[in-house]
């Protein structure tokens, strides 16, 4: 029987996180995620998993990485200034090929900037934060319910991909409470295991080498450093450095079909609004206000990696609208792959773009 | 079965310079944790970056080579993950005081279950020697040119005042008592910090006087002052030595311990 | 059991020959063909663990191996040991 609740948003992505079979959670407190840990820290031990409060986010990021070896389904949660810290480590479970989550409220930057309020300031952080050229999986939840079913598909992409996959919400989708249909159960991807006697980081046909867990007798070394499929450190071999960084792309960039989740709303329109997180809201309340064919709406749920082809279906595109809370993070993006002017709403101060706002640019660009 | 079972055979020889002293303590570590019976399937090494860093990398067991200074941070969740797993951590000087010192402390403070072994090399060694937070005040390095100006840090004092349940300091001239100590360490319940110093020819002796191996560590030998005779010392009412460092077990207590197998 | 130096291993440190009590470790002198002056070993028979750790079943010294920051140190199983004609000459 599924059931109906009325939740915030933070406690929608914890009780997601608990019904994926997440089982570690090492956090730190900072606003606006903090109901995410303080829901963990008072559910998770009834359901025999490890909350554990570390001492910064450095060590919250890097104890998820550990747990997560040993096969737990871990996950943190933190906004803009502690994400800055964990870019270190999430370059280390990139490198190492760790499946974990991080689910990130943002809220306004630079710097402590905006706690109590929204921004997708970190939107370019997540996919280039770190040091080096990797590729990482990005998802943006829109509402109470997709905190919930978005976390819990996190967790699968993660032991599908092995890689980090990172929850960007923001301040307005992680305070809103609303009305929330919790279903029965939620899917699980099993974490592919090492096939014993098989080079630990040999890949398979799509890229991913099984894993080996710790304590199950695969002696495995796990290194930051370039590494060999045997995983030990080879730092001075430029064909394998290249070939390692290649895969760890490739893993993720050849497989964007699968992992996209986008709607296409009135796909032969003139007009097409590009939404991702909480603006997603302002422009379907102008759709609803406007019933009109001429404006399409692009609403992606996966940010990275972007799904380009998405936008060869509006073929009639004579322009598209792009409401952001920052100053043109995701646009830059879709600049690079359409010919048409791609007109950015920027919004900054932790308020949401008013209807009023975008009816005034379709105005504009019509 | 000795500790050279647990050497991975077709990665020697390591990568440490002539007459590193971290072989040395790895050996005493590896023939501790023999000593133990403990199956190769359930054992972790987990290290950060420098030059002891690369020691699990030659362990056969499952090992997690990290990032710098965060070495126990990595070895908290693999631990709390499962705690049936034997978790030990190997560490440097700077790793594990410069830019892991919130971790260390905050490990001492958990008193979480791991064993930490810490090669004091007093330098920055993979580096190519730059002081280190151990530098004694007035030795050379490529940064302190003219003489290290700060005070050095005392690990094990760091380590008792922040609550481990276990703290000893010997140097790689003692390796019966290193393997001895690495081994009540592995047996305490809780946090076990076992601080070891060692040569390093390379970087330090180079440019410290120590032009020879040997030279390094006979100075460790005979400036290391055994803790019973400091005590001794204290009681007469004698003044300690300043140059000399105190090496024997520090602290062995039983503050409530996280993480500890049930 | 006979004491033996792993020449592949051994990065010619000479702490052996600081360490081992009986002095068995003596500073080579030939550079070998890695250009490493391994230590030689003087009537290594004096060792009390290449003697005595069957009879014991356990390490006795063992300080040279554990001292060996390079694992170079081992006590390997020994050869039959053939007798040698010896040609009285009268």
């Amino acid at each position: 029987m599924t059931r109906t609740e009325f939740w915030q948003g933070n406690t929608a992505c914890a009780e997601g996180a608990l019904a994926a079979g997440c089982n570690f959670f090492g956090g730190y407190p900072i606003t606006p995620s903090t109901e995410v840990a303080e829901l963990m820290a008072a559910k998770m031990p009834k359901k025999g998993g490890v909350f554990i409060q570390m001492e910064d986010e450095i060590a919250s990021m890097a104890s998820i990485i550990g747990a997560a070896w040993t096969g737990a389904r871990s996950m943190t949660a933190t906004s803009g200034p502690g994400f800055s810290l964990m870019m270190e480590n999430i370059g280390y479970a990139v490198m190492t090929e760790t499946p974990c989550v991080v689910v990130n409220v943002q809220r306004g930057g630079p710097s402590t900037g905006q706690p109590t309020m929204a921004a997708q300031g970190d939107m370019m952080q997540v996919r280039f934060g770190s040091q080096g050229d990797y590729a990482i999986i990005a998802l943006c939840p829109a509402s109470v319910q997709e905190m919930y079913e978005l976390t819990a598909k996190a967790f699968n992409l993660a032991d599908q991909y092995r890689v980090p996959v990172f929850l960007m919400a923001d301040e307005i989708v992680g305070h809103m409470r609303e009305k929330i249909i919790i279903p029965d159960s939620m899917a699980k991807t099993p974490r592919k295991a090492l096939v014993k006697g098989t080079l630990p980081f040999k890949p398979d046909a799509d890229l991913v080498p099984g894993f080996p867990q710790f304590g199950k007798g695969y002696g495995v070394h796990v290194t930051g450093l370039t590494h060999d499929e045997r995983g030990y450190p080879c730092t001075t071999n430029p064909k394998l450095h290249e070939a390692l960084v290649r895969r760890l792309v490739d893993k993720i960039e050849s497989a964007r079909h699968a992992i996209a989740d986008f709607d296409i709303i009135n796909p032969d329109a003139r007009q097409v609004f590009i939404a991702y997180g909480a603006p997603v809201r302002t422009v379907q309340q102008v759709m609803h206000d406007r019933p009109d064919k001429n404006i399409g709406f692009l609403r992606l749920r996966t940010v990275w990696p972007f799904p380009e082809y998405a936008l060869a279906e509006f073929k009639n595109a004579k322009c598209f609208l792009m409401p952001e809370l920052n100053l043109g993070q995701m646009a830059r993006e879709v600049e690079r792959h359409v010919r048409v002017p791609v007109v950015n709403i920027q919004k900054l101060g932790g308020e949401l773009h008013t209807p009023a706002e975008l009816v005034a640019a379709l105005e504009a660009h019509r | 079965m000795t500790f050279d079972d647990w050497y991975r055979q077709d990665r020697l020889p390591h990568i440490f310079c002539a007459g590193c002293g971290n072989g040395t303590i790895i050996n005493c570590t590896l023939a501790a944790v023999d000593q133990m019976g403990w199956k190769k399937d359930d054992t972790v090494f987990v290290s950060g970056i420098g030059c002891s860093s690369r020691a699990p990398g030659y362990i056969v067991t499952d090992s997690l080579h990290t990032t710098h200074g965060r070495a126990i941070a990595f070895a908290t969740g693999v631990k709390m993950a499962n705690p049936d797993l034997n978790v030990v951590v190997f560490t440097g000087d700077g790793d594990l005081a410069a830019i892991g010192g919130n971790h260390f402390i905050h490990a001492c403070r958990r008193n979480i279950d791991l064993t930490v072994v810490c090669m004091n090399n007093q330098i920055y060694g993979m580096t190519g020697g730059q002081g280190s937070p151990t530098t004694p005040r007035g030795c050379f390095s490529t940064t302190t040119p003219t003489g290290c100006v700060e005070m050095p840090f005392d690990l094990c004092e760091l380590a008792i005042a922040a609550g481990a349940n276990y703290v000893s300091r010997w140097t790689s001239y003692h390796v019966k008592e290193l393997e001895k100590a690495v081994k009540v360490g592995l047996e305490t319940p809780g946090f076990s910090f076992i601080e070891a110093l060692v040569q390093c020819p390379t970087a330090f002796g180079r440019r410290n006087k120590f032009r020879q191996v040997a030279d390094h560590v006979e100075y460790l030998r005979a400036h290391s002052l055994l803790k019973a005779k400091r005590d001794r010392l204290i009681e007469a009412g004698e003044a300690v030595p300043d140059d000399m460092f105190v090496v024997g077990e520090l602290a062995r207590r039983k503050r409530p311990a996280l993480g500890v197998k049930p | 059991m006979i004491l033996a130096i792993d020449e592949t291993r051994c990065k010619g440190c000479n702490l052996c020959t600081k360490v081992c009590p009986y002095k068995i470790f003596k500073e080579g002198k030939k550079p070998n063909r890695r250009g490493i002056v391994v230590p030689e070993l003087d009537r290594p028979e004096r060792c009390t663990n290449c003697r005595l750790q069957q009879l014991y079943g356990r390490t006795l010294c063992g300080v040279c191996q554990l001292t060996c920051p390079d694992q170079a140190i081992n006590w390997i199983e020994e050869q039959p040991y053939e007798l040698k004609k010896v040609a009285i000459e009268y």
